[in-house]
């Protein structure tokens, strides 16, 4: 720790992490055996992190984002402490407060009440401290008299509520959170996010690894990204979701031909011929105004269903849905819908259709048909600490009439 | 339409320039466990606490141990074998010598195991990782404490009274102490590496009850082997300190208690920096 950079400041330089890519427990037998002359000794690396370099400065926010094994927790245990790296340099400069895994510190056998010292001092906190935060850390906790049982009785969402409470009101410079938030009920996130809000604003730096991009997006301002432990992104937190979103679609979702570039769709009774977005005109779709899709459908016998195109982010789950009774002749049918007033803010969207006919036989399975792009107005600025469940933007007039 | 970003041309592996090390890990290490030393504590309590909160016998499994073993060499040594005590009550000679042993074989045991069996703790703390095979050193010597009564009962019931030479026994104590963090440094260390050494441990600590002069004295051991014995078991001289000590009301020997601090010394910087160099790899083979 050098004393002229500030506390709450993180540098990392050139950051390189190995892994032995042979996973098989190594016992004293195998020791035995690579001593052998003759045996291979060579050991097999895996670079997990690439040449890591960013910079944080007090205060800010930073969410750490990427797909599984992409080494943004090996990254945070880097800088918790708990792993060393390979190569490069990095400095933590401060009170670290790491949230690893919120239950890691607590003992069964023991009541809440003597985890909570024990959780305590874990963390770096004195007797005198910890006597000092208890009230408010049960209170937020929610524990009530379940504080003098063991915890071994707790449900596993109490056993993380009392982790994640001592550590909130550890106060630290710096806060590093590892997918914390994932066990809580969505009352309890709320209040994470708020209490992780209000250290935000008292000038903690905070570093948020999670795949819940909608809580990332709420707190954090900066966003990095990391793909097989190279940062590929470091930049405000909506272009990193967005460049990381695209990059999951395109890598997961394989819809689109590789060498032709058209869609392929799932096989159905009924085959998709052709799926287009356009605005009114046929060019690109703009928020707030009228959006087009048209279908061809190819159905083997005249069949009367369900039809439904949804709008989603990427996932299955749809922002908007709209269904129509439709009837489709045997051969092709061309199906047009138009959406008047395009409630989505600019950006990129998924097309899903699905056709059931109700006889479980002639369909077409929810599937996205292919990506397109909005235009026009971005989305209205969120307050922090507050989850969007999707990106609808809809017009509002506002006035300030005199008489209050 | 927006695509992925281009992959930055990345290098294969970094320049040897720019490797990580830590700086003066050993010189470091005694200042880093003092200032976590609140946490040593809450271990050893958490520890202490659920230990005899779960046991229908609690303290009463410190005690036991000892004693029983006690009863057993009182049994083979003196009835059987007939060990020359210099007069000394057979049960109180060979007590003094089962503590201690038994605080060294214990912390081993515990300690050795500390930072396997508390591994999700390992790697989710950032702390000097020394103070899990510490913490456990210090139950079993509050367990040790507690056995440590009962030779006071052994004292009244044989009318035997300790000498007044009895504090001069706080040195080959103090010696005892640093041998016993030495080897559980050691072994617990290697034992995250090597998770064989479980097994083998049991083995090793069993023949060292009998290695080390606990059911017999020191002079039973050839004289012109003493000192080299001195220097592989520092037990024996420290455990025969004890004695000479205590129950004896003479000085220790102190040319094998020296031989056998000074091997303690050297097993101690030597723990301390195989700890602190296999120590940056804990988190990555559990």
């Amino acid at each position: 720790m050098s004393p002229e950079r500030a506390a709450g400041s993180i540098q990392v330089e050139q950051l390189w992490k190995r892994f032995r890519s042979d996973k098989a427990p190594r016992a004293l037998r195998d020791r035995v055996l690579t001593m052998r002359p003759g045996a291979n000794t060579a050991d097999k690396f895996r670079w997990v992190l690439r040449d890591i370099s960013f910079e944080l400065v007090p205060g800010d926010a930073v969410g750490l984002i990427g797909a599984n094994g992409s080494g943004k927790s090996t990254l945070l245990k880097i800088l918790t402490g708990v792993m060393y790296p390979y190569a490069g340099r990095y400095e933590v400069n401060g009170r670290v407060g790491a949230l690893l895994e919120v239950r890691a510190g607590l003992h069964g056998d023991l009541t809440g009440r003597e985890n909570i010292y024990l959780y305590g001092g874990l963390l770096g906190l004195s007797r005198q401290q910890v006597t000092e935060r208890f009230d408010d850390i049960v209170e937020f906790a929610v524990l009530e008299d379940a504080i003098d049982r063991q915890v071994k009785f707790y449900s596993s969402g109490m056993g993380m509520r009392l982790g994640f409470s001592v550590a909130a009101f550890l106060e630290p410079d710096i806060l590093l959170v590892d997918e914390a938030l994932a066990v809580g009920d969505s009352f309890f996130q709320q209040r994470c996010l708020d209490r992780m809000r209000d250290l935000l604003r008292q000038g903690t730096s905070l570093v948020l690894v999670s795949h819940d991009m909608a809580a990332v997006e709420s707190v954090c301002r900066r966003g990095i990204w990391l793909k097989d432990g190279v940062l590929q992104v470091d930049t405000d937190v909506r272009s990193a979701l967005g460049e990381y979103r695209t990059w999951l679609d395109d890598a997961y979702h394989t819809w689109i031909d590789e060498t032709s570039g058209e869609a392929v769709f799932r096989p159905g009774t009924i085959d998709v011929i052709k799926a287009e977005v356009a605005n009114a005109t046929g060019g690109l779709p703009t928020s707030g105004k009228e959006l087009v899709v048209d279908l061809v459908l190819d159905s083997p016998r005249d069949v009367e269903g369900d039809l439904c195109v949804g709008v989603t982010e990427g996932t299955a789950s749809p922002m908007f849905i709209v269904t129509e009774g439709t009837r489709l002749r045997e051969g092709r049918t061309r199906i047009r819908c138009t959406i008047p007033h395009l409630p989505v803010a600019a950006g990129r969207y998924y097309l899903w259709i699905e056709f059931d006919s109700g006889d479980g036989e002639t369909r077409i399975p929810w599937q996205p048909t292919g990506p397109f792009t909005v235009d026009g107005r971005g989305l209205d600025r969120t307050p922090i600490g507050v989850m969007r469940a999707s990106a609808i933007q809809v017009d509002a007039s506002w006035t300030a009439p005199e008489d209050a | 339409m927006t695509s992925p970003a281009p992959t930055p041309a990345i290098p294969d592996g970094p320049p040897e320039s720019i490797r990580f090390k830590r700086r003066n890990p050993v010189l470091r290490a005694p200042g880093d466990i003092w200032r976590a030393r609140s946490l040593v504590r809450s271990l050893a309590e958490r520890e202490l606490r659920a230990l005899y909160k779960q046991a229908a016998l609690g303290v009463a499994w410190a005690v036991l141990t000892p004693i029983s073993l006690m009863l057993v060499l009182t049994i083979v040594f003196q009835r059987v074998a007939n060990v020359p005590t210099g007069g000394v009550p057979y049960s109180i000679f060979a007590y003094v010598g089962l503590v201690s042993w038994n605080f060294f074989s214990g912390s081993v045991t515990s300690g050795g195991m500390s930072l396997v069996n508390q591994m999700p703790l390992v790697n989710k703390l950032n702390c000097p990782r020394e103070v899990f095979p510490l913490s456990s050193i210090a139950v079993t010597a509050v367990n040790s404490i507690i056995a440590s009564f009962v030779l006071v009962i052994l004292f009244v019931i044989n009318g035997f009274a300790p000498k007044i030479t009895s504090p001069v026994a706080i040195i080959p104590l103090i010696v005892q102490i640093a041998f016993t963090v030495a080897i559980t440094l050691l072994v617990s260390c290697t034992t995250v590496y090597l998770r064989d050494l479980r097994h083998a441990l049991p083995i090793i600590l069993q023949l060292g009850l009998f290695a080390t002069p606990i059911a017999y004295g020191l002079e039973q051991i050839p004289e012109q082997w003493r000192p080299l014995y001195s220097i592989v078991n520092p037990l024996g001289p420290i455990i025969d300190s004890y004695r000479e000590t205590i129950l004896y009301g003479r000085m220790p020997n102190w040319y094998l208690l020296g031989l056998g601090t000074l091997s303690t010394l050297v097993l101690l910087i030597g723990g301390l920096k195989l700890f602190r160099r296999l120590d940056m790899g804990f988190a990555d083979v559990a």
